[in-house]
């Protein structure tokens, strides 16, 4: 019972451990296109995001623009847009 | 057996006051008396439905009846709280409402241009944004908001209450 139990426990761990980064990625994406959009800036979508530092991400939209989003040392959310 | 039933509908077309309750009842008054002629015959069979529609239309007005318009302060809580938008997107938020204030405060002190009549177009825009991000996510919020347009709009725009912020 006791093995049963522990392998259930690191199934079910890996199981968590494989979904979450799948579900925090999709919500960054989401968020970061909705702070595009909410700047007044055209993105259909963002499709990816890569992390260049902590609160500082290079976002790549469905129709090809790319927004480095980052918040400024005056708290302001600014997406700056990439050649 | 259709026959029969005619002659029971024959009392109907003199009786445009039996269209009538039924009109009142529901709030389809406009189709009921354009078929006064054909719908003798069947007097009973719209009254059965109308019933049900009146109940099933009642339970939704009551809670909007009953939620409480929000005030700036319970904005801000419930759209910290919610989890339907995301970081970036809350700090953005906060950073154009933190503008608007700022313009309804010098507004207030009489150091900017815009009237309250222009004010009105950026708060009703951000407003718009802000439902856009939780219609879908959060609609219950989206909803509470939406109904507090007015109330929130009162608050900026007196200055007493402006000021109690």
């Amino acid at each position: 019972m006791n093995n049963r139990f522990k392998w259930l426990t690191a199934l079910l761990l890996a199981l968590a451990c494989a979904a979450s980064p799948a579900a925090a990625d999709a919500a960054l994406l989401k968020d970061l296109s909705s702070v595009i959009a909410l700047l007044g800036l055209p993105c259909v979508k963002v499709v990816k995001a890569v992390a260049l530092k902590d609160g500082d991400h290079l976002a790549t939209c469905q129709d090809g623009n790319r927004y480095r989003v980052f918040v400024n040392t005056a708290g302001r959310v600014v997406a700056q847009k990439q050649p | 057996m259709p026959r029969v039933e005619v002659p029971v509908a024959l009392p109907a077309p003199s009786s445009p006051p039996v269209a009538a309750p039924s009109s009142a009842a529901g709030p389809s008054a406009p189709a009921t008396p354009a078929r006064p002629a054909r719908a003798g015959a069947a007097p009973a069979a719209p009254a059965t439905p109308a019933a049900p529609k009146a109940e099933t239309r009642a339970p939704p007005a009551e809670p909007a009846l009953a939620a409480p318009p929000l005030d700036l302060k319970g904005l801000e809580l419930r759209l910290k709280e919610t989890s339907a938008i995301g970081v970036f997107t809350k700090l953005a938020l906060k950073n154009q409402v933190d503008d608007l204030l700022a313009q309804f405060r010098a507004f207030h002190r009489g150091q900017s241009k815009p009237s309250l009549v222009e004010l009105r177009r950026p708060y009703d825009m951000l407003l718009l944004k802000v439902l856009a991000l939780l219609q879908d996510s959060a609609p219950p919020l989206a909803r509470a908001i939406a109904s507090s347009r007015e109330s929130i709009w009162g608050i900026l725009s007196n200055p007493a209450r402006f000021a109690s912020i």
